[in-house]
């Protein structure tokens, strides 16, 4: 069976001119805001509980539950977008911005006024300009056509959209750095709590969303929060774009509904391996979930939240990157490290200083420098930052560092080896164990360690 | 010998940064929030910054744009495009810096006219971006016209190995491509345009199976 | 503002119960009451919101899966800490190893070496080895930051201390990190220096040796100097310090943290300017002026011929005082003065005195607002004033207010002050308009009209602006400090403040009232002491009251008065109109002056020069402008007199005054010892009775929490409009003064400040610039007959019609000028640099000029290339 294509989301993607109003309003667009605006806020928060939707950006949280957070009252409140899409391998909400900017504006027109904010803001990564002039220019025709501004489509709400365009910094996808670098600042995340529902943009209840999850909200409004959860797994509903990676036949982006088996999306969708080679394993939710070998097993596992949470990783932003055989975990390894500590924001030490470290000894690895003593100390450093740190950004190298060695460790091992002699090492000295901590003890004499 | 001291670069810090390395310049007065009165700053830049800072309850929001605008202007952060954005927005040139040098898009030095990120994470290295990015370096580092850079994930990972010309998304790229692209920048011509992703079909219609 | 009220609550540390109150921060409730240390080091209170950076403070809190930070969690009831299981201290050995991976361990050789958060924690926390092997991050060792500090990039371990200060408590917003992740680093903008009043504080802040004092730097180890606690008696702020004393000399000067006066914090003059201390230029012997020439003296010889000047001089002697003279000084010689001489020409100020009543009820304790009301205030009003220059840590906590408690800041002042960004509303008025301003401020509070507009146009403003100025100071609460400086009170001003705090009803508020700022930093000591022309010790009535300031110098002139003394003040350099100070010198028969250096007025007019103490060379008690009673505390002995000779060199000075009273026949009973002396001043002022020095201890008291002082309440009187300004053409401007924080004698000689000595700029707006042909930069002459040579300086802020000079610097002092309106030319060839624009056009958006305020703070002009 093919997985399923194009459900809903990418519905008539390629249609020429939906990113123009004219094309998009002839297809049943800015319905549902007219739709969302005779209803009661409650009303639509309580469709968006009962879809039981996930948010679609990396952490999974329900999205009703987040709204539901925003305390009542007249302060100001601030929905943002998070467009900031820089997880290696994640390129899904590029393609919706480009070819479907009014679903994206739609959906967070009402998602601002389920939550009461009368700003909003789509924090778009720089890279993405072409994407955001593509935002703006759609931005521009919801204004004049009403759809934003004051007292839209003549009600007696107000909400405002401007694309922020970011300057190039991975950190700033993690919620609250998002917010410092919307404030202008470096972006550098914040402590929690409080919580951004809480006290976020410029100090007031925010909401953050992903593109994807808020262009979910006005397709929840047309279908019925209950009918949209009879899409998926129960606890993984409607659809999701998975943005397929690395060494497949047909890489890009493609909608399944939550609950596809895995087989299905790297054969049926994705083509399987490139010609005579043989899947190796993968990332199954971006640079920063664990890395799994592409057995059997895990080729019958679901493609949902849960599923792939039990089995040991995430299904993140649903970023799929495989590797096949021809491929060195090693620099796979390397790469990841590599990623993390250039986007380390800095702010706290384990992260700052753990990937740095972490990287160095991997290129002591590459240069064949190290010893298999040398991957306890990067399995130790990592467990050292995991848990530790300000933000996830440091989980986020530790866990697919770690788990690349604990699946591959013999690999490792005789990627050493081959290395040392190759630099004309020797064989690594006896291992001595260097992974704990010993507190103060003897230290060995060059004489004793030699 | 496990760590040859010789090959240790000490200082070598590789600082997107200059001055990282050195004293302050005892002679210059502190940098100060830039006063209008002795702050020339071209109308069209003050009018556009201004008109950003209307945009946001706070203007402090409107810094990163702002720097968007005096690095087109100037070519690069130069001191005095800093000096120029601070004056209107009404922030010391520090406080700007601090958040320049945090992104990745702000150049702190002089570089080329034309942006070339070649992306070499890990999606597209599997596919050989490595070598695309070496390539592309012996094809234009050191012209004037280019700002060669290898990047992190560009979020285009369909096209591996890709690259961001001018802001441009092409891939997939051979290293062969990497001559074509400096031809058609220095011609002043579209960048491979066959290979444009802005042009390209959703996977399920571009993989004609 | 209310302030917090707390709670106590019960939580359970390492199994045992603790009591604090609700809502602290687990790191400070541990310590403080639950005797566990939890390391820290990003964590520090005085900077506001943790921010979690260094992780090091992580803790087990049972019900929450993952470690929290110390630092950022409020104790609750109930909660369930632990901070000594096995996975706690993995993770604080983990953060250890992870700060020292980047840290040189360079410790032999850093200043910081012995007095290290690093070194004690990682000693206390450490894993004790390191698996590190790779290469470090190198930066080249210790590089100039400012010509005060020196920066090791590579001991810093990142805790974002230095550079959360400057951006979120000085708000120079100068240090900064650059870079990012592993990569960033602290620094400026493009290789400027950081240089800003309060820049000093980030070598204290700094847990490593990563920011240093270039002015301590290797000059002692912690195991070889000795912390004396004292108050810094450089401005009227009074900070609390700890000098680290070594073999006798001050080596460096550290805040002593009080809420209550510092906030923890020390201006650079306050925290370098020590080094005066030690100036080898100090006079350390008496000197007698035999012929032209002043020649050094035994005691004996001085004290002698002092006492005979005085006792000639009789009722015809006067004594101004100022500088550090401690209350106890002040006592003793306004009582030589009156008790025995008959004089009551005592001054503190350059200025004629107020009417008695008024200075007594500006005195009312349930009028007198603290040094906390300013942070917790709804609005402050500052008036003539410009606290970076006058007392620079109020500046800090004023914004701390603004920042943290949304404090309204309203800035009325001729020459814009450093607050202005910050301010919810401001109001120039013209140089010399602060009288006018407070009458029309009164005017516009109580809705007369009449008066309204004559004192808002006499101060050069408007109705209209006085008015929008008042709702803005009543807008935000009931709640206001009003700040003024002592140079406001001339005419009806006293009267003009006492009737706006009775219509803003501040003496029954509790945490409103008013605070002025004296000239002088014991300003309001000596005057409580009996300092005064007008009164007495605790503001008694005197018989006959005397001659104040400028009264003093017409006297001395005239023949009127023959002898002064000058008491640590510095008349030519610190009084508005040195020529007329200059004759009076020249006119008296006898100068006699505490000095310490040989200044123009010691060298050209003294008779007798008695050597001055430097203040950590003094006993006594000095009084805050709130009213705080502090101890000044002897840190090292008293210079020798040269060759060493026993019995010469520098004395106590409330002893010299008694010698000289003794010399004259007058006993004032005899001391042996400066503490006897304070009894006999907290005897004779009515409120400070019971007072004793134990009492004030280390942190101070102020007398009005415990003794009152009984003013009849005053009631909002009818004020006149003063007489408007003097007229001007087309072509002058109104000069204003303004003294910068670096215009001090101390900041002359101390090496360490000589880069920031204060030099003489003239401050203009760009439109009379344009006028003028001139740009920055350019030399000015500055004047009317005589004029006196300055660097412009353009300043957007400067109303057009205004032009500011310095008051109180060594060189080119703006007290020469004796006219209040100037002419500004420009003198040699223009500036090459095309600098100067016009003005920027309408700004493109609507309600831009509304937005708030960003950060920064102009800092007060500094030495210019001649
Ligand atoms: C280091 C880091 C990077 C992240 N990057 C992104 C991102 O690029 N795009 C995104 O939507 N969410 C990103 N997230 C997740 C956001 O923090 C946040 O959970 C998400 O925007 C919430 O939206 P959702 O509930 O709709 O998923 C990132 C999180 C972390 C910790
Ligand atoms: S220089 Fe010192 S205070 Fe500043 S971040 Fe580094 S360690 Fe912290
Ligand atoms: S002290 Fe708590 S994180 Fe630094």
């Amino acid at each position: 069976m093919l997985a399923n294509i194009d459900t809903i989301l990418f519905k008539d993607i390629d249609e020429p001119g939906l990113n123009t109003r004219e094309v998009y309003e002839r297809r049943g667009g800015y319905e549902m805001l007219r739709k969302a605006l005779k209803m009661e806020p409650g009303e639509v928060l309580d469709e968006m509980l009962a879809s039981g939707v996930r948010g679609r950006g990396g952490a999974g949280f329900a999205m009703g539950r987040k709204m539901s957070f925003i305390p009542k009252g007249t302060m100001d409140k601030y929905l943002v977008c998070n467009a900031d899409e820089s997880e290696p391998g994640t390129f899904k909400d590029r393609e919706l911005m480009q070819k479907n900017p009014h679903l994206l504006i739609e959906g967070i027109i009402i998602g601002a006024y389920c939550i009461g904010a009368t700003r909003s803001f789509i924090f778009i990564r720089g890279e993405y300009d072409y994407v955001a002039d593509i935002l703006d220019a759609a931005v521009a025709e919801a204004r004049a056509a009403g759809y934003l501004g004051e007292n839209i489509l003549g009600s007696d709400h107000t909400i405002d959209l401007v694309v922020h365009r970011g300057a190039g910094a991975y950190i700033c996808g993690e919620e609250t750095a998002l917010l410092d670098s919307l404030e202008g600042k470096r972006g550098n995340p914040r402590l929690k709590p409080p919580f951004p529902a809480v006290q976020g943009l410029y100090q007031g209840p925010t909401l953050i969303n992903n593109v994807e999850s808020l262009m979910n909200v006005p397709v929840i409004l047309n279908m019925g929060g209950a009918e949209f959860a009879k899409i998926g797994t129960e606890t993984s509903t409607g659809t999701k774009l998975v943005s397929i990676s690395g060494q497949v036949k047909y890489p890009g982006n493609y909608e399944i509904v939550l609950g596809t088996k895995t087989r299905d999306i790297l054969f049926d969708l994705a083509g399987g391996p490139l010609d005579g080679r043989t899947f190796k394993a993968w990332f199954p939710g971006g640079s920063s979930s664990p890395v799994m070998p592409l057995t059997e097993e895990v080729l019958e596992m679901p493609y949902d939240f849960d599923s792939i949470a039990k089995a040991g990783s995430m299904l993140g932003s649903g970023a799929i990157i495989v590797f096949d055989d021809s491929t060195s975990i090693v620099d796979v390894c390397y790469k990841t490290a590599h990623f993390y500590r250039h986007e380390s924001c800095g702010k706290c030490s384990p992260c700052r200083e753990g990937c740095n470290w972490t990287e160095k000894m991997l290129v002591r690895i590459k240069n064949g420098d190290a010893t298999p003593m040398d991957l306890d100390i990067i399995e130790s450093v990592c467990s050292q930052i995991m848990g530790n740190c300000l933000c996830v950004l440091g989980d986020a190298m530790a866990m697919p560092v770690s788990s690349m060695i604990k699946h591959f460790r013999p690999e490792f091992e005789a990627y050493i080896e081959a290395k040392r002699e190759e630099a004309g090492f020797g064989v690594s000295i006896p291992q001595v164990n260097r992974g704990a901590h010993a507190g103060p003890g003897p230290l060995l004499s060059p004489a004793q360690a030699a | 010998m496990a760590i040859d001291p010789t090959k240790i670069k000490r200082y070598d810090h590789g600082s997107r940064v200059p001055g990282w390395d050195e004293s302050a310049d005892l002679t210059k007065d502190p940098a100060v929030v830039p006063d209008p009165a002795t702050t020339y700053v071209p109308e069209p830049v003050r009018e556009a910054i201004e008109v950003l800072m209307g945009k946001y309850p706070d203007v402090r929001s409107a810094a990163i744009p702002a720097m968007k605008i005096v690095q087109r202007e100037h070519g690069w952060l130069s001191p005095q495009a800093m000096e120029q954005a601070a004056c209107v927005l009404r922030l010391t040139p520090a406080y700007l810096v601090a958040v320049a040098s945090f992104y990745d898009m702000f150049e702190l030095k002089p570089k080329g006219k034309n942006d070339v990120y070649v992306c070499t994470n890990i999606s597209c290295s599997l596919l050989g971006a490595d070598g695309v990015y070496a390539r592309m370096k012996d094809e234009m580092e050191g012209d004037p016209d280019f700002n060669v850079r290898a990047f992190e994930c560009l979020g285009a990972c369909e096209i591996a190995p890709m690259a961001s010309v001018n802001g441009v998304y092409v891939g997939p790229l051979t290293e062969d491509d990497c001559a074509q692209i400096r031809e058609d920048l220095k011609e002043g011509r579209e960048v491979l345009p066959d290979k444009q992703l802005a042009k390209r079909k959703a996977a399920s219609k571009h993989w004609k199976r | 503002m209310p302030r917090p009220v707390v709670k106590e609550i019960t939580f359970t540390l390492d199994g045992r119960e603790v009591t604090a109150p609700e809502g602290m921060i687990l790191v400070d409730a541990a310590n403080q009451f639950g005797d566990v240390e939890i390391p820290v080091f990003c964590y520090e209170p005085k900077l506001g919101q943790p921010v979690g950076a260094c992780r090091m403070c992580l803790v087990e809190i049972e019900g929450i899966p993952k470690l929290q930070t110390g630092c950022s969690t409020p104790v609750r009831d109930g909660m369930v800490v632990n901070t000594q299981t096995q996975r706690v201290h993995e993770a604080q050995r983990a953060v250890v190893e992870f700060l020292l991976i980047n840290h040189p361990l360079d410790c032999p050789v850093c200043d910081k070496g012995g007095e290290c958060p690093l070194q004690d924690i990682t000693y206390g926390w450490g894993p004790g080895t390191s698996r590190f092997i790779e290469p470090k991050r190198h930066f080249k060792k210790p590089l100039e930051l400012s010509p005060l500090i020196a920066i090791d990039r590579e001991r810093c371990i990142l805790c974002y201390r230095c550079v959360r200060y400057s951006q979120e408590v000085s708000e120079d917003y100068q240090l900064v990190l650059q870079q990012r992740g592993a990569d960033s680093y602290v620094s400026t903008f493009d290789g400027h220096p950081y240089v800003a009043p309060f820049s000093g504080n980030i070598i204290e802040l700094c847990p490593v040796g990563a920011l240093t004092s270039r002015a301590y730097r290797f000059r002692a180890r912690p195991w070889d100097i000795e912390g004396a606690g004292t108050i810094c008696a450089g401005c009227p702020a009074q900070c609390n310090v700890e000098l680290t004393v070594r073999d006798e000399r001050v080596l460096r000067v550290l805040a002593r943290d009080n809420e209550n006066v510092d906030d923890g914090w020390l201006c650079d003059k306050g925290r370098f300017a020590y080094q005066a201390v030690h100036s080898d230029e100090r006079i350390t012997t008496p000197l007698v002026r035999e012929g032209d020439e002043l020649v050094p003296a035994s005691w004996d010889k001085a004290i002698e011929v002092a006492g005979a000047a005085l006792e000639k001089a009789g009722a015809k002697a006067a004594a101004i005082a100022g500088g550090t003279t401690t209350n106890e000084e002040a006592f003793l010689l306004q009582d030589l003065f009156r008790g025995k001489l008959g004089s009551s020409h005592l001054a503190t100020r350059a200025g004629g005195e107020q009417p008695l009543d008024v200075v007594r009820a500006l005195a009312d304790p349930k009028l007198q607002a603290t040094v906390p009301d300013l942070e917790f205030a709804h609005t402050v009003l500052l008036v003539d004033c410009d606290p970076i220059d006058e007392v620079p840590v109020w500046d800090l906590r004023i914004r701390k207010g603004v920042r943290r408690h949304g404090t309204k800041v309203v800035v009325a002042s001729a020459r814009p002050t450093a607050l202005d960004p910050s301010a919810a509303a401001t109001l120039r008025f013209a140089p010399g308009g602060a009288e006018a301003f407070l009458v029309a401020l009164d005017a516009a509070l109580s809705g007369d009209t009449g008066n309204l507009g004559g004192a808002a146009s006499a101060a050069g403003s408007n109705a209209t602006a006085v008015s929008e100025f008042a709702d803005a100071l009543r807008a935000a609460g009931e709640e206001v400090v009003i700040v003024y400086g002592e140079r406001a009170l001339r005419g009806s001003a006293g009267r003009a403040i006492l009737n706006i705090a009775s219509r803003l009803n501040l003496a029954s508020i509790a945490n409103a009232g008013i605070l002025e700022l004296p000239a002088s930093p014991n300003g309001r000591g000596l005057r409580e002491a009996g300092f005064a022309a007008g009164h007495g010790p605790g503001f008694a009535s005197v018989a006959t009251p005397g001659h104040g300031g400028e009264e003093i110098a017409a006297g001395l002139a005239s023949g009127d008065l023959q002898t002064v003394w000058l008491h640590h003040v510095d008349p030519l350099r610190n009084y508005p109109n040195r020529p007329a100070w200059e004759k009076a010198l020249a006119g008296a028969q006898t100068v006699i002056a505490v000095e310490s250096q040989l200044t123009d007025t010691v060298a050209q007019f003294a008779d007798v020069v008695f050597p001055a103490e430097a203040y950590p060379e003094k006993d006594g008690t000095l009084t805050h402008p709130d009213g705080r009673v502090q101890r000044l505390r002897q840190a090292v002995g008293h210079p020798r007199g040269a060759g060493n000779t026993p019995g010469s060199g520098v004395r106590p000075l409330w002893q010299v005054i008694s010698d000289v009273a003794r010399a004259v026949g007058f006993d004032e009973g005899a001391a042996l010892a400066g503490s006897q002396v304070s009894q006999r001043l907290f005897e004779a002022v009515p409120f400070y009775t019971g007072l004793t020095l134990d009492a004030i201890g280390g942190r101070g008291l102020r007398w009005q929490d415990e003794a009152t002082f009984d003013v009849p309440a005053s009631e909002p009187g009818a004020l006149d409009v003063p007489s408007g300004l003097p007229a001007k053409s087309e072509a002058e401007l109104r000069l204003g003064t303004f003294r910068p924080l670096w215009a001090a004698k101390e900041v002359d000689i101390a090496p360490a400040l000589q880069f920031i000595r204060a030099k003489q700029v003239v401050e203009l707006s760009p439109a009379d610039a344009d006028a003028r042909g001139i740009r920055e930069g350019d030399r000015a002459e500055v004047g009317n007959g005589t004029r006196i040579p300055a660097t412009v300086r353009i300043r957007a802020a400067i109303p057009a019609g205004s032009v500011f000079l310095a008051e109180g610097i060594a060189e080119h002092n703006s007290n020469v000028l004796t006219h209040g309106i100037v002419e500004v030319r420009r003198v040699g060839p223009g500036s090459t640099e095309p600098s100067s624009l016009p003005i920027q056009s309408q700004p493109a958006v609507e309600g831009l000029a509304e937005m708030p305020p960003s950060a920064g703070l102009p800092i007060p002009p500094r030495e210019v290339a001649e």
